[in-house]
């Protein structure tokens, strides 16, 4: 779609009416009809509740659902959504709704919610998962009070979780961006955060929209833009967060979504990121993580297996990737059983270190980089299961920490790797 | 000129509410009088009202500016005579302005001889006059009015011993309207006034007339009953005269003051007034809009008014907390501005003297379905002293000119009821009737030019409304209608430009004239009617079908 008709000339026309607005709540939907009305309810009683006496507006941008997702936005009462029978709301709040036609993944509609914060010139906005059953309108208050009243550009959440929840972001996102970047962010990848409108205006303006990576991981690069733009970062404790249980099919895209995403940015951000020595906590109201003990199940011997096939299997993959010793290592790893079988974090980051300078060589398709990643980041994940089966929450943080700093010891190798390419 | 003899008179009325003595001083001593707005009635007239509304002028010890009486059928001697109000209503009537008065009835001064005689003994023939108790513990569930100076409702008397029932401050009693000869003495002093020649009676306080156990002694049954039964009274003896009723209600508590047409003409409408504020603060339409849908319909004969402001605070007791909240912090950062459950503040100070937020405020005092009251000043800007006490901020001297006392008084500066307005901004020397009748573009000429355009039309004061819902809430349009005069109002309450889509579909092939220049706008056809509005713009379009 051409830039200059991005938005369509009816959700134009709904944003002249909404006009300038201090708070615009995005709401990214597809297929999203069984859980939106008590979200849309849910937003709504925050913004009475938290937000009387701003001027608010929700926006859905919808990926082309069949449920009926956008009609069920904009068609809540607000009246349904009063927290308390004396709070009535003292402004309209309108809550209106777009359509684009792209995969729900392509990044298009924080695009479409970024445009609209800035034709509205939102003070502050923040995006909600359709997805998160256990939302609360407290959640609205710890993402945008932080900006709203103390000046800060960007909050990510944090969340009560459980051990072996949120794998991706413990055992890689978190501790990559902390030591390539040096902010200490626990969900730079989160399904809801906050944002001012300034941060948004200048991401909008920036960001590649049309540089045919077809906009995925387009909310980690939002994140990283917040950290090298010199943004004020901080994060929220939002409190429990439903665990969405994703097969493993799903790994794939999401690690396009991140990591493909991370990848990527470390071009572009090199100059940032490469003086960059040690890593800094940022502000965070409540803890910055809080673990569980109870719950998740996870098929620790088809992580293994897969970990093994995918080594096997993709061997000419790896050697057009990794170093010589890596491959050689892996492959050594993949004939050990169950019992023997271990990960280090030291040999995770070197791995994890070669993928990134490959995918900056483009080697081969980057797609099929971030494809062969899988299998790798399976068999970590069978040893962090493992190393922290009978851990305290305690003793997985730790974990967590010390996999950090081996992240950033190794930092330098990454940057020899780097200049090797060049 | 002389008064249309139309029953009716009171729905196309423009009234213009004054007191006394804050207008113009004819006898040099300081304090406005009758006489002082006799001479000034020719403004009154120039700027296009049709009636006055005059604030209390009786006998009283003006502990309460005039609201506690101390006999109902004479005037103060600040104000002058009797025959000097005879002839002021004279003149007025000469004029074509009608001649609204107070009536206190719920209560007197302390110092009304009726109340000394009923406190003079616990056997005295008026003790059942006023609400004597043993106790200050009956009537419970009634609020406190002045929370700012009474502690209870209840007041002791040391002469007789014994509790008396006050409603507002505790030097008015409340009088005993189950005695059957306090209403007849009642309905004597209106009678009293209307034989002068009055056309009509502002009734404070009408909710409180009766108390019950058990109730919140407001709004009662026994209360309507009495109302009802002086209205009657009045159409038999007095027709084309004129019930007013204050009652500070809901809407849907206020209702019932019209009964079935058979008890008051006309109620304030006191919920709307905070709103419209309150609208053109968040710069959208809800507050305004929800409220008049909250509003019920009300007899053909009957009318609401609709007020700005008055000599009294900006009354915040018919809003929601979260809402006096709001109105305190956008209105009346000062705390010194607020007074009881309200803001003691004048209409221009109130929008930062902002002559496009006045201008558009008027617009809808002028449109919105009732009969407008102006508060006298504010057709020029007048400003206020909130160093003052209780409300007399809003009530110090009308400001003629930029000389001696402002053209109110010869008297020596210091002998005047109360000070000038001073203050550079809003001081006599830069706000006065003088400098504004003879600028062109002044705000006092542009009163002139709405009353006159809102004069032109009877569907201002006898159409019905009916609201547009255009997708931009900052935009306020209706629909006024009366037979097959319709007038299409639009409000852009907010303080930047605004597009605005209106479905006029129903109106299709009509032209729209604007009401003030008599412009011709396009013809309505099948697509939403699209207007583009400056900040703080109205418009008032005649339909017409060309």
């Amino acid at each position: 779609m051409e830039d200059g008709t991005f938005l369509t000339d009816d959700f134009l026309r709904q944003l002249i009416n909404v006009g300038e607005v201090d708070i615009l709540v995005g709401l990214p939907t597809h297929n999203n009809a069984k859980t939106i009305r008590s979200i849309v309810h849910t937003i709504q009683s925050g913004l009475l509740r938290f937000f009387p006496r701003e001027r608010a507006v929700i926006i859905n941008a919808d990926g082309g659902s069949r449920d009926g997702t956008p009609e069920l936005v904009t068609g809540i009462s607000i009246d349904d959504a009063r927290p308390a029978p004396n709070l009535n709301a003292l402004r309209t709040l309108h809550s209106i709704s777009t359509k684009y036609a792209s995969s729900p993944e392509s990044g298009v509609a924080l695009r479409t919610i970024l445009t609209a914060a800035e034709l509205l010139r939102a003070k502050a906005c923040i995006v909600m998962s359709p997805e998160s059953a256990n939302i609360e309108s407290e959640w609205l208050s710890s993402l945008l009070l932080p900006i709203c009243r103390d000046g800060f550009d960007l909050v990510t959440p944090t969340y009560r979780r459980h051990k072996f929840e949120g794998l991706l972001m413990t055992n890689l996102l978190y501790p990559m961006i902390r030591a390539l970047y040096g902010a200490r962010i626990r969900e730079a990848y989160a399904p809801e955060f906050g944002f001012s409108g300034r941060l948004g205006c200048q991401f909008l303006g920036q960001n590649g929209w049309n540089d045919g990576t077809d906009g995925a991981g387009t909310e980690l690069r939002f994140t990283l833009a917040a950290i090298t733009g010199g943004y004020r970062v901080c994060q929220s404790f939002l409190g429990e967060k439903d665990h969405i249980d994703r097969h493993a099919a799903d790994l794939v895209p999401t690690l396009r979504q991140t990591v493909g995403a991370l990848f990527s940015a470390l071009e572009s951000d090199f100059p940032a990121w490469s003086t960059v020595a040690g890593s800094q906590p940022v502000p965070t109201t409540g803890p910055d993580l809080e673990v569980v003990l109870e719950g998740v199940r996870v098929n620790r011997k088809r992580l293994r297996e897969m970990f093994s096939t995918g080594v096997a299997e993709l061997e000419a993959v790896y050697q057009s990737i990794l170093t010589p010793s890596t491959l050689a290592e892996l492959q050594r790893i993949a004939r050990l059983g169950e019992e023997d079988f271990h990960y280090s974090a030291e040999f995770w980051v070197r791995t994890v270190y070669e993928f990134a300078a490959s995918y900056q060589k483009s080697v081969i398709s980057r797609d099929h980089i971030i494809q062969a990643f899988a299998p790798l980041f399976r068999g970590r994940v069978f040893t962090f299961l493992i190393e922290n089966r009978n851990s305290s929450a305690n003793d997985v943080e730790n974990n967590i920490e010390g996999l950090c700093l081996e992240f950033e010891r190794l930092k330098p190798y990454l940057l020899q790797l780097w200049k090797s390419r060049e | 000129m002389s008064l249309n003899k139309d029953a009716l008179w009171y729905k196309d009325a423009i009234i213009y509410q004054v007191h006394v003595r804050t207008f113009h001083d004819g006898n040099g001593d300081g304090i406005g009088d009758f006489q002082g707005l006799e001479q000034k009635l020719d403004y009154l007239q120039e700027l296009g009202i049709s009636a006055i509304w005059l604030m209390p002028f009786f006998p009283s010890p003006l502990r309460d500016d005039g609201y506690d009486i101390a006999d109902y059928n004479a005037v103060h001697s600040n104000y002058g005579t009797l025959e000097d109000f005879r002839k002021l209503l004279e003149s007025a009537h000469g004029r074509g302005i009608r001649v609204i008065i107070e009536m206190v009835l719920n209560h007197t001064s302390d110092q009304h001889p009726w109340f000394q005689e009923s406190r003079s003994s616990q056997n005295n023939p008026r003790r059942d006059w006023y609400v004597w108790s043993d106790t200050d513990t009956r009537y419970k569930g009634t609020r406190i009015i002045f929370l700012d100076t009474e502690t209870s409702n209840w007041a002791w008397d040391s002469t007789s011993k014994s509790f008396y029932w006050h409603r507002f401050f505790s030097h008015q009693p409340d009088l005993n309207y189950d005695n059957p000869a306090v209403r007849e003495q009642m309905w004597n002093v209106m009678k009293f006034w209307l034989e002068i020649g009055v056309d009509a009676f502002r009734l404070d306080a009408v909710p409180y007339l009766v108390e019950r156990e058990g109730t919140n002694c407001e709004n009662l049954p026994e209360t309507h009953n009495i109302l009802k039964e002086l209205r009657r009274k009045l159409d038999e003896q007095f027709k084309g005269r004129m019930l007013l009723a204050e009652a500070n209600q809901w809407p849907a508590d206020l209702r019932p003051y019209f009964g079935d047409g058979d008890e008051f003409h006309m109620a304030f409408h006191f919920p709307l007034m905070p709103r419209m504020f309150m609208g053109l603060k968040l710069e959208d339409r809800k507050p305004i809009t929800e409220i008049l849908q909250q509003t019920p319909e009300i007899p053909p004969s009957c009318q609401w008014s609709l007020f700005l402001r008055n000599h009294d605070e900006l009354t915040l007791e018919m809003v929601t907390d979260m809402e006096r909240d709001y109105m305190y912090d956008m209105y009346a950062a000062s705390k010194t501005m607020r007074l009881n459950l309200g803001i003691r503040r004048r209409l221009a100070p109130l929008l930062s003297n902002d002559r496009r937020r006045i201008e558009l405020m008027n617009g809808m005092l002028m449109s919105l379905p009732g009969t407008p009251i102006i508060y006298y000043g504010d057709e020029i800007g007048m400003g206020d002293n909130i160093s003052l006490g209780d409300r007399n901020g809003v009530r110090t001297p009308m400001q003629w000119s930029g000389g001696w006392n402002a053209g109110f008084s010869t008297a020596e500066p210091e002998r005047l009821y109360a000070p000038l307005i001073h203050d550079p901004v809003y001081g006599y020397p830069a706000v006065n009737v003088l400098s504004q009748r003879e600028s062109e573009h002044s705000l006092l000429r542009w009163m002139q030019r709405i009353i006159t355009v809102r004069r032109s039309t009877g569907v201002f004061g006898r159409g019905s409304i009916e609201f547009l819902h255009p997708a931009n809430h900052r935009i306020l349009a209706y629909l006024r209608k009366l037979g097959k005069d319709v007038v299409l109002v639009v409000n852009n309450l907010s303080s930047t430009a605004q597009a605005v889509e209106l479905d006029l579909r129903s109106y299709k092939g009509n032209i729209l004239i604007e009401m003030f220049g008599n412009n011709i706008f396009p013809r309505v056809g099948d697509l939403p009617y699209l207007l583009t509005m400056g900040p703080y713009q109205f418009y008032w379009f005649r339909l017409r079908r060309v």
